[in-house]
């Protein structure tokens, strides 16, 4: 329980706790709202993360700094182990057993080239081609929205995007709001409807 | 380099999503609470729960850990084989006579590997011999 060789700039394992237990419910609704955004196009579930992110901070494998805020703190452990995650499902290979004879020293395991086939490549480029244009046609009623989308998807964030679409920043606070609602209507789970 | 080559990786959704977390941080306390409210989100309760297995979780794994280690010291075994050795040869420099009354004490002369000395070390831990000096010693 005492605080660590960098000494009292980490919060302790106790402190941590007590921190989280005493969330606001706003706060517990934007780690649950965030973990669900992060989950997106990634076959994992938002409860598991979470967890996941909570285990990692109270066996502090992850520790927060006193300076830094406890719930930016778990969003950043959150992105790391959602990043993590997708990588490891991308390099797990597909084992198959080829036996079946039952013993364990004569099974043949064969293990799948992880590189993508040209045709697989090609069905994942279309398909995230057909899902942008999905998004970008939720708001066809909104050239400004649509404007903002096209930017954040080429990577394109704050000053520099709202200079793109020429808003004051409280009407890009509302527009960025507007997105996010509207997609979170439209893909209430995965990029699914 | 590192970052732009990361940069480079990304996808368009990546950058999407983002956006959407960026966006969820920034709402306010209220304007989340009425969304959830308009959504029938029970986010907050799925969030706690999570909460509360992890607790759990860990407090079963800290006992578990807290089992396996010695009692009335440290754990032996998480030293380094250096360390341990440069405890042990104090310990046997300052007490000579006790040293020679441990049963698994190796004949002199006798190479130690690292195994013997963590095992020594834990019997003089067990013994109650070795003392907060010697490991406040050890340390240092």
């Amino acid at each position: 329980m005492q605080a660590r060789d960098s000494g009292a700039l980490l919060l302790t394992e106790l402190e941590v706790k007590r921190a989280i237990s005493a969330l606001a419910p706003a706060d517990w609704l934007r780690l649950h709202k965030v973990a669900r955004a992060l989950c997106r196009n990634a076959n994992f579930d938002a409860e598991d993360l979470l967890q996941e992110a909570f285990q990692r901070v109270l066996e502090e494998s992850r520790q927060c700094s006193r300076t830094v805020d406890i719930v930016h703190f778990l969003v950043g452990v959150m992105r790391s182990i959602a990043s993590d995650w997708r990588k490891a499902r991308k390099r797990r290979p597909e084992m198959s057993l080829v036996t079946h004879t039952g013993t364990l020293q004569e099974v043949v395991v064969q293990v799948r080239d992880q590189r993508p086939t040209a045709d697989e490549w090609l069905a994942s480029v279309q398909e995230a081609t057909c899902l942008k244009k999905a998004i970008l046609d939720l708001f066809a009623d909104d050239g400004v929205a649509q404007r903002m989308l096209e930017g954040i998807m080429d990577g394109i964030a704050g000053e520099e995007l709202r200079s793109l679409t020429k808003l004051s920043q409280t009407q890009f606070a509302s527009k960025r709001r507007l997105i996010r609602r509207r997609i979170d209507r439209a893909f209430p789970q995965e990029w699914k409807r | 380099m590192t970052r732009e080559k990361n940069r480079r990786k990304r996808v368009p959704l990546d950058w999407l999503i983002d956006a959407l977390v960026d966006d969820i941080l920034a709402t306010s306390d209220a304007d989340l609470l009425k969304e959830a409210q308009a959504d029938d989100d029970n986010g907050a309760a799925v969030a706690r729960r999570a909460f509360e297995r992890a607790s759990r979780t860990a407090a079963l794994r800290r006992s578990a850990a807290s089992k396996r280690a010695p009692r009335g010291g440290p754990n032996i075994r998480a030293l380094d084989p250096k360390t341990a050795r440069g405890w042990l040869d104090e310990f046997i420099a300052s007490h000579p006579e006790t040293a020679s009354k441990l049963n698994e004490a190796p004949a002199a002369g006798d190479q130690l590997s690292d195994e013997d000395v963590y095992g020594l070390l834990e019997a003089l831990q067990k013994h109650g011999v070795l003392k907060q000096r010697t490991i406040d010693q050890g340390r240092r």
